[in-house]
């Protein structure tokens, strides 16, 4: 005859809790696999600012909150080829992690996320690729000095003036020396 | 006139000596005020000053572009995509020692020397070392600025120094006079002027001048840091950043935002925002466009307070006929 | 009227004296200034060999003696500016013996300015370039376009006031002398005879130019100023720089006047014409602007002084107290309060007191130009050492030289043109004897001064 006592019963129900509640714990961390959606994210335009979500739920499709999701952009630049950081962002309450990212080369790229998986220290890592049109030039080198209003004509018009006043006293001098046919008193000098 | 009124004119004339005639000036006199002011007109258009003609002309479009102040310069170096790099440099502090640890003199400047046959003295990159406010010492490579409201070029009379399309600033030695008022001008110690004959090995005189390749240093003219624009056109890094053991120096485009010290890329805006980026002397509003990241040289181990660099040399065993050597 | 015509008779045959006999101490002081000269021709031929490395100067001290001994010259024009044309206009009659070697000394200070800068550069074969690719942003090119505006604005109020002298020189002399002599006052005489149409031309053109010659001086020395402040050097940094530049100016140019005068007067025996009293006015002119020097730097000084930026520590220990206290010490003392001091005192308030203070004055602005360019590039601008700088033989030599071209073409122009206003001169001897006013105004003049005799 099997009898259920009440005390073994509740030996094996706090049995069970007890590993309910290291499972649920230990979930996560036995659970390797985190549910990631990220979404297509068509086309940017340099200049631009193109959103990447990316949403991380637990295996049981409950919303990871509060991990961190590195962004990485797929480069090459001066005869290095790897990968630049480009971005941080930490999942919310819906386990969504969006980073504002602002394109600055045209054409197509990948961008790498990686995240740590709470409580397991695994990094894993998904994709997402972006196509970016475009290219007006951001940067501009304004090379010197550029006061309104103070431009070369300024100068020009002050030294226009003045060249035209020397230039007028020479003509008063072109006027002494062609009224010397005149008669004029026999000793120089206008006080005579 | 009877003698009288001539003697009476006379001597209002005497008293009103200093003065302008009483009235208009019209009797035998071949100039009457219309064409005075006729031929002041013509006058005002003849005697505008030389100098400034050619500038008038351009400004006018009359004129041709003005004519390339740069003679072997290629054109800007670009995007993929075709936009204008802008270069930059980030210079991580936390990762530079002064080259300490080599126990060698620093590699940056020891590179852009050898690379470029810097005439000694001119240390183009040159480390400083300046106390930090707390105590002990940070060692800084500081290179051209290339500022981009630079002092050097808004000052210099005849646009032998001027900015590029990329951001950088350059020389052109085949136009300068030497005049050094862009030495006065230059807050950082930048520049540097070739007081004599360049001590340089003879071979570098064989060399094709431009300004994007000072080779060779023209007697009587001023030279700097020109952010290796020929090599970083076709994407090669600067001999400076090559050099660094510690990887301490980045080289970037702002334009498409990317920078690299050799070994890791970074984003360059973000590893600047990151990092507390700053420039130096930032208040006198010269808009540089080379970033610090501070630091001591702690992430190759120095410790503040081990003080000084070793002296850069210039390896030369043979100089060019008649060179010189000058101290700073 | 025979007292008038005898006096006149005097002026005339004491500015046509030095054309008519040239005694050997002149040969030989021309001969003199010429060694200089050449001398220092040998040493810029050593500087253009082997190139600047044979001056003191170097990448962090990049301007020194040249530039300081530029910014003295075109200091030095303003005697012209101030005697001629502010006195003409305030219509000062004093100023009528001196007048034409304020001229003088204003174009000959400014030729031997502008080939300082020359001298400095470090390709003067490419001088023209400044002309070619001339960047009117930069403070040189305004350099450029005021300093050949003011030397060719000062040629013209040189020469227009001249011309009557110049006839005379062409009826008095002519015949009795060689005959380029002839032949130049001929032609620079224009055909002057005095006559009603001329001496209308005449009145108008210099009323025209005194005028316009004083915004052109003070836009000269203004951006000669803008060199220095338009960079971002601590010592340099200034608002001041421009106004503080053109009293200086006007202060060395009053120095070096008094000095010019001095030795013309007793060479040439021009003592009725140039007296006490000249040296008296010109002296008091000198200790008011020695006050407003005084009045700039105590502005300078203090506004930097009492915030003690960045770099002002430095500069204030460098010049007050370390390697340039006693070049500063003998600018301020002996070259600001000295002036003062000695148009206080009685004692010392005659021609050769006033003569002291001017060689005072011009040795101490130089001084002041040379320590304003060193010490403003000492300042140190990152964490090096700073530089010191010491000028070499090469620049000494030019230096002398630069002195010695000015004080020949100064020699030389007194030998060919008359150094006395002749014309003006009279005038202002005839209208002080004709007026009814001339006793009371002869009551009034400013008692003799102590130890001058009467000559």
């Amino acid at each position: 005859m099997i009898t259920i006592t009440r005390r073994s019963a509740r030996i094996v129900a706090g049995l069970l809790a007890a590993g309910a509640i290291t499972v649920s714990l230990a979930g996560p961390a036995l659970a390797s696999h985190v549910l990631v959606q990220t979404t297509t994210l068509g086309e940017g335009t340099v200049g631009g600012t193109v959103n990447v979500p990316v949403t991380l739920q637990a295996a049981d499709g409950a919303p990871l909150q509060g991990t961190t999701v590195i962004f990485y952009l797929h480069a090459s630049f001066a005869g290095v080829e790897g990968e630049a950081e480009i971005g941080r962002a930490m999942t919310d309450e819906n386990g969504v992690a969006s980073l504002a990212y602002r394109p600055r080369l045209a054409g197509h790229h990948e961008i790498r996320m990686e995240f740590a998986a709470p409580a397991g220290g695994e990094v894993e890592v998904t994709s997402t690729a972006i196509d970016v049109t475009g290219g007006g030039q951001l940067y501009r080198s304004p090379a010197g000095v550029d006061v309104p209003g103070v431009g070369v004509e300024l100068l020009m018009v002050v030294l226009a003036i003045v060249w035209s006043i020397l230039f007028w006293v020479a003509l008063r001098l072109v006027a002494i020396a062609r009224g010397g046919g005149e008669v004029g008193t026999p000793e120089p000098g206008p006080g005579r | 006139m009877n003698d009288d009124t001539a003697k009476g004119a006379a001597a209002e004339q005497d008293r009103a000596c200093v003065e302008a005639p009483p009235h208009p000036v019209t009797d035998g006199s071949r100039f009457d005020r219309r064409r005075f002011l006729r031929v002041l007109g013509l006058g005002t258009l003849a005697v505008v000053p030389l100098p400034v003609l050619p500038e008038l002309l351009r400004q006018a479009g009359l004129a041709e572009a003005p004519p390339e102040p740069v003679r072997g310069q290629g054109e800007p170096a670009r995007m993929r995509d075709g936009r204008i790099r802008q270069w930059t440099m980030i210079i991580d502090l936390r990762a530079c020692d002064g080259c300490q640890s080599t126990g060698k003199p620093p590699r940056c400047t020891a590179a852009c020397v050898e690379g470029h046959f810097a005439p000694e003295p001119m240390e183009w990159i040159e480390v400083y070392e300046a106390e930090l406010p707390g105590g002990g010492t940070q060692f800084m490579p500081t290179p051209c600025q290339q500022c981009q409201n630079p002092p050097c070029v808004n000052v210099c009379p005849v646009g032998a120094t001027f900015s590029t399309p990329e951001g950088t600033v350059l020389i052109d030695q085949e136009r300068c006079i030497g005049c050094r008022i862009c030495m006065a001008a230059c807050p950082y110690d930048r520049r540097f002027f070739n007081w004599g004959n360049a001590p340089v090995p003879p071979e570098s005189l064989l060399a094709d001048y431009s300004p994007e390749h000072q080779i060779p240093a023209k007697k009587g003219t001023v030279m700097k840091c020109d952010f290796c624009p020929d090599m970083a056109r076709t994407g090669t890094l600067p001999y400076c950043v090559q050099g660094c053991p510690n990887d301490a120096i980045y080289y970037g485009d702002l334009e498409e935002d990317i920078a690299t010290n050799g070994r890791v890329l970074v984003a360059a805006s973000r590893f600047l925002s990151e990092n507390d980026a700053y420039r130096l002397k930032e208040d006198l509003g010269t808009e540089p466009r080379v970033y610090y990241i501070p630091g001591h040289g702690e992430a190759v181990g120095r410790d503040a307070f081990t003080p000084d660099r070793l002296p850069t040399e210039w390896p030369w065993m043979e100089r060019a006929d008649g060179a010189v050597t000058w101290q700073r | 009227m025979a007292a008038v015509s005898e006096w006149e008779r005097r002026l005339e045959e004491t500015a046509l004296a030095p054309i008519r006999r040239t005694g050997p101490r002149f040969w030989a002081l021309v001969a003199a200034l010429l060694a200089v000269i050449g001398w220092g021709v040998y040493a810029y031929w050593v500087q253009i060999r082997d190139g600047l490395v044979v001056t003191g100067m170097r990448d962090r001290i990049s301007w020194g003696l040249y530039i300081a001994t530029f910014v003295f010259f075109i200091g030095i024009s303003h005697a012209g500016t101030l005697i001629s044309a502010i006195l003409r206009v305030s219509n000062a009659r004093w100023r009528t013996p001196v007048t034409r070697m304020a001229e003088f000394v204003t174009v000959v200070a400014l030729v031997c300015g502008a080939s300082f800068v020359i001298i400095d550069l470090g390709r003067p074969d490419r001088i023209l370039n400044v002309f070619i690719y001339g960047r009117w942003q930069s403070p040189i090119m305004w350099d450029v376009l005021a300093i050949t505006t003011y030397l060719t604005g000062s040629i013209t109020y040189l020469f227009v006031p001249m011309i009557p002298d110049l006839a005379l020189f062409r009826d008095r002399l002519g015949g009795h002398t060689s005959r380029w002599r002839g032949w130049l006052y001929r032609t620079l005489a224009i055909g002057w005879n005095g006559n009603a149409t001329q001496r209308r031309s005449l009145a108008s053109a210099i009323g025209v130019l005194m005028i316009l010659i004083i915004p052109i001086a003070v836009s000269v020395h203004t951006v000669v100023s803008w060199i220095f402040a338009m960079t971002m050097r601590v010592p340099w940094d200034s608002a001041l720089f421009g106004p503080f530049f053109v009293a200086g100016a006007i202060f060395s140019g009053i120095g070096i006047l008094i000095i010019v005068m001095a030795i013309l007067r007793r060479a040439y025996h021009l003592e009725e014409y140039v007296t006490e009293k000249h040296f008296l006015y010109l002296g008091y002119l000198m200790a008011a602007f020695a006050a407003i020097m005084i009045y700039a730097n105590i502005n300078e000084f203090m506004t930097h002084g009492y915030k003690l930026q960045e770099g002002v520590e430095f500069h204030f220990r460098q010049l007050f107290l370390a390697e340039f206290a006693p070049l500063f010490w003998f600018y301020l003392l002996g070259g600001l309060v000295s002036p003062i001091v000695i148009a206080l005192l009685p004692a010392t308030r005659s021609v050769r007191g006033f003569v002291l203070a001017a060689v005072l004055v011009t040795v101490a602005m130089w001084i002041e130009r040379y320590f304003i360019v060193v010490t403003g590039l000492r300042v140190p601008l990152m964490p090096y050492e700073p530089a010191s700088y010491t000028p070499t033989w090469v620049e000494w030599s030019l230096l002398a030289a630069g002195l010695a071209l000015f004080a020949l073409l100064i020699t030389l122009f007194s030998k060919v043109f008359p150094i006395i206003a002749v014309w003006e001169v009279a005038e202002d001897h005839e209208a002080t004897v004709a007026s009814p006013d001339t006793a009371r105004r002869a009551a009034l003049e400013p008692p003799k001064l102590e130890g001058e005799t009467a000559r």
